[in-house]
């Protein structure tokens, strides 16, 4: 996008187009509100099996029926996590169980409670 | 289908934008109708066009809500293996639904005549109200739920009654009998919209101390910029308020060219209005301050290195030392997926280099248009011609891997949706300079066409006001410190400009008319300024 700019700045005229542009091809970054403040296990750490106790702190309120965490073993396979609840608000908790050594990736999505939904992932080793 | 969904968030945006504007216009008009219409017994024809105006915003609320809650739900199902079941049982699509019904409610009064359903539309705005505040920010923070939902129903209902009743009032001065009618309507709007005013600055200074936390967040992150952009723009519209509270006040002494100015006025107002309401939608989409933490804000210095005034850079590097294009089909697929973001120093320089020559440009076109107003000057009038240069400049410079400078076939570039943008740009802008040029030569003298170039001002500043770039926050964030200054200046020169078109010949249009031309300067040399190099 770097080159874009400049058209996009010196004629307003330009952003009509950039207007229909933008919404049918510029790439976007998602920066709304429920962040990830801190994980356990922590991104790209390493702790021992085969039982992880999963917390997930997040900047909101996440709406926990509508939230989904799902595990990326590694053998690629991909699998359903339960949350299992909400100590405080804005706090996750679940527990993966049968881990064998290897990396994993753990995907999350929220729902914050204003209807925004964000994404992410806390990838993390096995040892 | 990836390259769909990532879309869907600029999308929800731009929808959120739409719905908070239909929400403001529908209550507004309710307030309207209640607090200005009624009890100053306007005529027949004012009142029901204020009843039409009502339905109509109900209707485009419905609309958007519709669409809102379709986008959202579809961005919760992809990817995870969340149903249309689950989707229905979310707070956001109860929220959505329940004001569906409202609006609907509100529509089915305003058909009605009776005194009942007029009075009925009050409590239906105020649960239209209560279903926006439930999944508005306030409701999502850990801490002060309450006193947060309670200050953004205020910050909505002071924007109902000021921005969203406005267009009312502008609709009700085209139609009213006599001027004695005219005069009431305006003293009792511009009552409650002071009222509004000032329910909606100390609503949201009371978030923004919330939402901000700090002072030095105004600056150091993406939505205290915003907030930023929202006060000038509502300080821009205090001031035309307050020039049409004066007129007002001599409406009984000169009321017939008073009441057109008045009219024309609002127009800017409104104008101006709506685009704080889209900032505000993308204020929404911004974490708020409190929550980013350090390592993502600017600091001073950075804010300094990067735009303290320097001379623009005006010898661009070889085309040779630009990273080699890669093939065409590549570029292609890219661009359906990640963005590519692999620019190094000489692609940097070069950008600066194509920016500093677009501010120059700029700059000549606002300071012709400034020389212009002199009798002796009339040639200076074909400033838009500059702009002609502006677009060949594009073409030539904008992606130097394709023809004239590069390897790739002209026709065949078009294939990339980046180019097809700068190359659409560019031929906008050949068409634009043609029209303002016809325009200000006086051969052109139909009424669309001289709005051409204000509507294309306060469109661009839309466009700027709402898009954001760049995979790094930092990034994101210096590029939209260059941005939005040009964009509320778009915005100013958009309104200067339609105000010296509409208004009567009077000193404010004479004020306007020097306004605009100042504006397309500064915005040249804030582009003169702007830098991607450390
Ligand atoms: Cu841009």
């Amino acid at each position: 996008m770097r080159r874009n700019t400049w058209i996009l700045t010196p004629l307003f005229v330009t952003a009509i187009v950039v207007a229909c542009g933008i919404a049918l091809f510029a790439p976007r970054v998602a920066l709304a509100h429920a962040v990830l403040v801190s994980s356990q296990p922590g991104a790209n750490s390493t702790v021992s099996g085969p039982e992880v106790a999963v917390l997930l702190k997040y900047s909101s309120r996440v709406d926990l029926e509508h939230s989904t965490l799902t595990l990326l073993d590694p053998d690629g396979k991909v699998e359903k996590v339960a949350i299992e609840s909400e100590p405080s608000p804005g706090l996750l908790s679940a527990k993966l169980t049968g881990l064998v050594k290897g990396a994993y990736v753990l995907r999350w999505q929220v729902l914050a409670t204003d209807g925004h939904i964000t994404r992410g992932k806390v990838p993390f080793q096995v040892k | 289908m990836i390259w769909f969904l990532r879309d869907i968030d600029l999308l929800t945006v731009l929808l959120r934008a739409a719905t908070l504007a239909f929400e403001a216009l529908l209550m507004g008009g309710v307030a309207y109708l209640l607090a200005v219409a009624l009890p100053a017994r306007a005529s027949a024809a004012v009142e029901d066009f204020c009843r039409r105006g009502i339905r109509m915003a109900a209707l485009a609320l419905v609309a958007g809500e519709v669409a809102l809650v379709s986008a959202s739900g579809a961005l919760l199902m992809s990817g995870s293996d969340l149903t249309l079941t689950d989707v229905t049982t979310t707070n956001f699509f109860r929220a959505g639904s329940f004001a569906i019904l409202f609006a609907i409610g509100l529509w089915i009064c305003a058909r009605l005549k009776s005194s009942t359903a007029t009075v009925a539309m009050l409590p239906l705005s105020l649960l239209l109200l209560a279903a926006t505040v439930s999944i508005s920010h306030a409701t999502a923070r850990i801490d002060y739920r309450v006193p947060l939902a309670i200050l953004t129903a205020a910050h909505h209902l002071g924007t109902a009654a000021w921005v969203g009743a406005m267009p009312y009032l502008w609709i009700s001065l085209g139609r009213v009998e006599d001027v004695d009618e005219a005069r009431r309507l305006t003293e009792r709007y511009s009552r409650m919209a002071l009222l509004g005013a000032a329910t909606l600055v100390s609503a949201g200074v009371g978030m923004a101390g919330f939402y901000l936390g700090t002072w030095s967040a105004l600056y150091t992150t993406a939505s205290g910029v915003m907030v930023v952009a929202k006060i000038y723009l509502l300080l821009a519209m205090a001031v035309l308020g307050a020039g049409n509270w004066l007129l007002v006040r001599r409406l009984a002494s000169d009321p017939e060219p008073l009441l057109a100015r008045l009219r024309r006025v609002a127009e800017a107002e409104i104008c101006l209005g709506f685009l704080a309401i889209l900032t505000a939608a993308s204020l929404t989409s911004q974490a708020p301050a409190v929550d980013v933490t350090a390592q993502d804000r600017l600091t001073a210095h950075e804010i300094y290195v990067r735009m303290h005034p320097e001379p623009p850079r005006m010898t661009s590097p070889s085309l040779a030392a630009l990273a080699p294009p890669g093939s065409l089909a590549v570029a292609v697929a890219d661009s359906q997926f990640a963005p590519t973001v692999h620019s190094d120093d000489t692609d940097k320089a070069w950008s600066e280099y194509n920016h500093h020559w677009a501010g120059l440009i700029v700059l000549i076109a606002g300071l012709l248009a400034l020389l212009s107003r002199h009798r002796a000057m009339r040639w200076a009038r074909f400033w838009p011609l500059s702009f002609a240069g502006l677009a060949v400049f594009i073409l030539l410079r904008a992606d130097p891997e394709n023809w004239p400078l590069g390897p790739r076939p002209f026709w065949q570039s078009f294939a990339v949706p980046e180019i097809l943008q700068h190359r659409l740009g560019a031929l906008l802008i050949v068409v634009f300079a043609a029209f303002e040029c016809a325009v200000q030569a006086g051969k052109l003298r139909t009424r669309w066409a001289t709005y051409v170039f204000p509507a294309m001002c306060a469109l661009g500043a839309a466009t700027l006001l709402t898009h954001e770039h760049s995979a790094q926050v930092k990034e994101a964030l210096l590029a939209e410190m260059s941005h939005t200054p040009i964009a509320l200046l778009g915005v100013s020169a958009g309104c200067s400009r339609w105000l010296e078109l509409r208004l009567p010949r009077s000193r404010m249009a004479t004020i306007a008319g020097y306004l605009w031309p100042l504006c397309l300067a500064l915005v040249g040399l804030i582009l003169l300024n702007y830098r991607e190099l450390a």
